[in-house]
């Protein structure tokens, strides 16, 4: 096994990991910011609100994100109709799938750190005459945001690795290029390069949120 | 001069009458201490006066505005005018975790009242030299000995210039050896004639500070009177049988 070998499938699969980083910015920045909403949504005072944003999340966890991305991708289409409007672009498709799939458990993370902050929060800032919008942005969000850092952070290296999922609806990512070169090959290695490639987005993730959380740390 | 009148409150919770017709008054420049067996009401009857607990009936008034008219809750701007006079310090301090000590004096007034920056830094400090806590301004509460962490809610809670000063239990959640250092900023707010209702287990306090003392038992206030009257005169058996637990 030489250097040039490695060296030769190391480019398409370095471009493959281009898709694989793309998939989880796009995902990550989207289904953050929706995730609150639904948090905020679940907590609404408006009971239909509350119960459709409870049943979107339900639905989501309930479901393997690989059959929500195969629905996106090859369901849509089919619906009698509409479907033809419904025709995405694989990657657009999947994006779609990821944001709208992590957005659910983000919003129940989120969710999480809401229900940890006590409730004399609320009381001393009412006491103080804040108002619910002024309680809400300065001082509960920043708790709550804190308290789910780590939480955030587990869920973002799941992210990075299910983006091996663009694989079964046909998108060139990382296993992609890994699983061409093994079959073309008849060696292993190109698996355990994408492995170690898969350990350095996780890994500088992982310091990234580590990072964030000292930046965060009240002391 | 009265400035807060309390008349015939009355809340349950389901079948439990929390507060059984509950009448008082407070003058200006008083120091009220509230005593009595847990689970007496004390403290559900001093949160309604800040709108944290919802009554079911009667009526406060807190220096001539309505919060509470015979059962009918004024508008939420009216409540909120109303309970703008009133500054509360709370048993778990409640402090904003997020926040140095001086972002924690100085947010609500930045928020409320739009004073200046430099004004309110200047108010900040001024509050928390006078409760011994100027050097920890940049520290956040996490790093706070409790008694250090109450002495901080007590300058938040003067920050927003408050006529009445409602403290719940302050010193309850602390180690026996910091309610001192509490204690002594109370009795300098009490010698600047701040105007003061103290719901406590501090019977210490409530003898040597207070002008006046309620003792709640089973949500009626049984036995109101000077601290004379009621520590060493008591009227009913009831009074005399938990001074007899608590000042021993």
């Amino acid at each position: 096994m030489s250097l040039d070998y490695i060296l030769t499938i190391l480019k398409p699969m370095l471009q493959g990991s281009q898709m694989t980083l793309l998939l989880f910015i796009i995902a990550i920045v989207l289904s953050i910011p929706l995730g609150f909403l639904l948090t905020l949504a679940v907590n609404s005072s408006i009971k239909l609100l509350s119960l459709l944003a409870q049943a979107y999340i339900y639905i989501m966890r309930g479901t393997p994100l690989l059959l929500q991305l195969l629905i996106i991708c090859f369901g849509l289409p089919m619906i009698p109709g509409i479907g033809q409007y419904l025709v995405l672009d694989r990657f657009t498709a999947a994006c779609i799938g990821f944001i709208l799939n992590y957005a659910a458990y983000f919003a129940e993370i989120f969710r999480g750190g809401l229900l940890a902050i006590d409730k004399g929060q609320y009381e001393a800032a009412q006491v103080l005459g804040l108002n619910k919008f002024q309680t809400t942005v300065r001082v509960i969000l920043p708790q709550m945001f804190r308290i789910a850092i780590p939480s955030l952070a587990n869920e973002s290296v799941t992210l990075i690795k299910d983006t091996a999922l663009l694989y079964a609806v046909a998108v060139p990512e990382l296993l992609h290029f890994a699983e061409t070169a093994v079959n073309r090959d008849f060696t292993i290695v190109p698996f355990f390069i994408a492995g170690i490639i898969y350990l350095i987005m996780t890994l500088i993730l992982t310091l990234l949120f580590k990072w964030i959380e000292r930046r965060f740390t009240f002391e | 001069m009265a400035i807060m009148e309390v008349t015939n409150l009355k809340k349950t919770f389901g079948d439990l009458e929390v507060l059984k017709s509950i009448t008082f008054d407070v003058q200006k420049n008083e120091v009220v201490a509230v005593i009595g067996p847990s689970g007496s009401g004390k403290s559900t009857m001093l949160r309604s006066l800040v709108h944290l607990e919802k009554i079911d009936d009667g009526t406060i008034n807190i220096d001539g505005e309505y919060l509470v008219n015979k059962g009918a809750y004024a508008s939420p701007s009216d409540l909120k005018k109303a309970s703008t006079k009133m500054g509360m310090v709370f048993q778990h301090f409640n402090l904003f975790p997020h926040l140095t000590v001086k972002e924690n004096l100085e947010m609500a007034p930045k928020l409320v009242k739009k004073v200046s920056a430099q004004e309110l830094s200047r108010h900040s400090m001024e509050l928390l030299e006078k409760v011994g806590m100027a050097d920890k301004a940049s520290a956040y509460p996490s790093n706070l000995s409790g008694g250090q962490k109450q002495r901080v809610a007590i300058a938040r809670a003067l920050m927003m210039q408050p006529d009445i000063l409602l403290f719940d239990e302050p010193t309850s959640a602390l180690d026996p050896e910091l309610t001192g250092e509490v204690l002594s900023v109370m009795k300098e707010l009490a010698k600047e004639q701040m105007t003061m209702i103290v719901v406590t287990h501090e019977m210490g306090f409530a003898r040597e500070v207070a002008n006046r003392v309620l003792f709640m038992d089973q949500g009626e206030i049984l036995e109101a009177g000077t601290p004379e009257e009621v520590f060493d005169n008591p009227q009913f058996e009831r009074t005399k049988a938990f001074l007899h637990r608590n000042l021993k």
